[in-house]
């Protein structure tokens, strides 16, 4: 994943279309290694590369601008989907924690039954 | 009630109850296969408690039939998601449809709506031939064939965005009638529903009912509304009631100066419509916005073409000594021009190369010299630029919105299937557990969040590095 000479290299481009597929698809760990992959290609770039590497990294990331809007889309429209599934998720805790309506029925009928509410 | 029959009623009510849940698990298994169906588990209800000789007992547990794993928050935002998507799609299938009338054919001999650009130059530059020797007539004859091309090109194009706008007509007014299918049924379910389980879950009948609402998500932007005993009102994104519990509103279809337009009772629904979503969203959207912009763009093309080489000619004088003629045929107004746009000119001596005042067949070539520098004269019309520009900008911007409308479907079917996805784990037969679908669905949201950290910096180190190696 190197910007080393003689090293061919992964275009940005392709890296950016992966992840937004597999963040539609919620391949976590597919995720995880593209995020090291940047990673590496991250301490690469501060190794300073030549004039030649540089350009080439250059017009790699022009050509990936347009994959990685929409990657950012599609992060956000995960995001609204997870706040979703969790509000779910918090809803179905809150009804097996305090039950359904039946339940709240039934303890209602026990109050008004010992005449002490 | 203490007495032991109570104690026994407890033991067989429970052991129903088992039955009834074992039931409710063949059940799933029988229709682990069937689209739309929805998992469904045993609900148990306590009943009322006992009392043995004054000592209070839970009475047990009573099956109260089944009830569907189904949210409708999640249902309505896979619906939500995938009006959207419908619509993008839709939209994005008419643009590329549009994009390919302007894309030039490298395989076709024959001149074509994508030649547009070429056209125009090679219009221009037959004046700029003319001028070497203004006395030519094959060079005359020249001005004129490539005049026919492009008039010929302009008007092909604005037929056929003519005839794409007719077809996303049609497939509009198709769409509707499966609304109105939809809607109709919809009201159906709604009211046996609202009839046989207006306290529980309906199971197959629910599972009927959201099968259709996802159907017609895909077609129209809709808004869905709880209401009493399990009823539904399903109303367009703007409001507009199309399924009241046990009625249905159809949408009926009248034309508009000769484009269909789309009622909700007596409100004349198109545009709202349009900016909905569904696949109709989409097609509104072509047939209204993005092919009248491509049409009003042609117009203008034509039109300034048209009056600009038409006044020129009228500035100088032909071979038989004549003041200038018309080239193309002068059209009245903007709209319609590229539809229209004709050479009416048939004699090449009547192209006016020489001034005013020049002799006939003087071989003065000033007024070719002027026609030719239209070419790149900027038209307050054509928003300030020339011709050629104007037309290469208008291409880009239409290849610009493709883009753009395809980054947005990307997204939304990206955000389509990880619901479908989370809902197959909450949802139907599976055995995955929806805990673990969930922290999944975090997990992957927190590596993607900190993809997009890296990636960030990494463009940005990236760009810069391009920037020093520009100054150096």
């Amino acid at each position: 994943m190197g910007a080393q000479k003689g090293k061919a290299q992964p275009q940005m481009k392709e890296l950016v279309r992966e992840a937004s597929a597999a963040l539609a698809r919620l391949d976590a760990e597919r995720l995880e290694e593209l995020a090291r992959c940047c990673q590496a290609l991250n301490r690469d770039l501060r190794k300073k590369p030549d004039a030649h590497e540089g350009a080439a990294l250059t017009a790699q990331a022009r050509e990936a601008a347009g994959e990685f809007v929409v990657f950012t889309r599609v992060l956000e429209a995960t995001r609204a989907n997870l706040d979703v599934m969790m509000h779910l998720r918090a809803f179905q805790q809150e009804q097996l924690e305090y039950g359904g309506q039946a339940r709240a029925r039934h303890w209602a009928r026990q109050e008004a039954s010992d005449g002490n509410n | 009630m203490g007495t032991i029959n109570s104690a026994f009623n407890i033991i067989s009510g429970a052991l129903d109850a088992d039955q009834a849940a074992l039931g409710v698990i063949a059940n799933n298994v029988a229709n682990a296969n069937t689209t739309g169906y929805t998992e469904e588990t045993a609900t148990f209800q306590e009943n009322s408690p006992v009392t043995i000789n004054g000592a209070n007992f839970g009475d047990g547990v009573t099956e109260t039939g089944a009830e569907s794993m189904r949210d409708r928050v999640l249902e309505g935002r896979i619906d939500q998601q995938q009006q959207l998507e419908s619509s993008s799609s839709a939209r994005l299938t008419a643009l590329n449809t549009m994009q390919s009338l302007f894309t030039p054919d490298s395989g076709s001999s024959s001149s074509e709506a994508g030649d547009i650009g070429n056209d125009i130059t090679n219009f221009y530059d037959a004046f700029s031939s003319l001028e070497s020797n203004a006395t030519s007539n094959s060079l005359r004859q020249e001005v004129l064939s490539s005049a026919q091309t492009l008039t010929s090109d302009v008007s092909n194009a604005a037929n056929g965005l003519g005839q794409q706008q007719q077809a996303l007509d049609q497939e509009a007014t198709s769409v509707v009638g499966q609304v109105n299918s939809l809607s109709t049924a919809l009201a159906q379910l709604n009211q046996q529903i609202m009839s046989t389980s207006p306290d529980a879950d309906a199971g197959t009948l629910e599972d009927q009912r959201q099968s259709d609402l996802s159907q017609l998500s895909q077609l129209v932007g809709i808004n869905q509304i709880t209401t009493a005993n399990n009823g539904l009102t399903i109303t367009t994104t703007s409001g507009q009631v199309l399924v009241s519990q046990n009625t249905s509103n159809q949408i009926t279809m009248g034309k508009v100066n000769g484009v269909t337009h789309f009622f909700v009772g007596t409100t004349d629904a198109t545009s709202d419509l349009a900016s909905g979503g569904g696949e109709l969203g989409g097609d509104l959207t072509a047939r209204d916005q993005d092919i009248p912009t491509a049409l009003s763009a042609l117009d203008n093309l034509a039109f300034t073409i048209a009056t600009t080489v038409n006044s020129q000619q009228a500035q100088g004088t032909d071979f038989d000594g004549n003041t200038g003629a018309d080239i193309f045929a002068e059209p009245t107004q903007v709209a319609g021009s590229a539809q229209s746009m004709s050479v009416v000119m048939t004699d090449p001596n009547g192209i006016a190369a020489a001034a005013a005042g020049a002799g006939a067949s003087s071989g003065d070539d000033s007024n070719a010299v002027s026609l030719s520098a239209l070419q790149t004269t900027v038209q307050s019309q054509l928003n300030g630029q020339d011709p050629n520009s104007f037309y290469s900008d208008f291409v880009t911007q239409l290849g610009s919105t493709i883009s753009e409308v395809q980054t947005e479907n990307t997204a939304q079917s990206a955000s389509v299937t990880q619901l479908t996805t989370q809902r197959n784990s909450l949802s139907e037969v599976n055995l995955n557990n929806e805990a673990s679908s969930l922290t999944n669905m975090q997990r992957s949201y927190q590596a993607a969040s900190q993809f997009f950290t890296i990636l960030d910096s990494v463009m940005a180190s990236a760009l810069n590095l391009g920037e020093e190696t520009a100054v150096s």
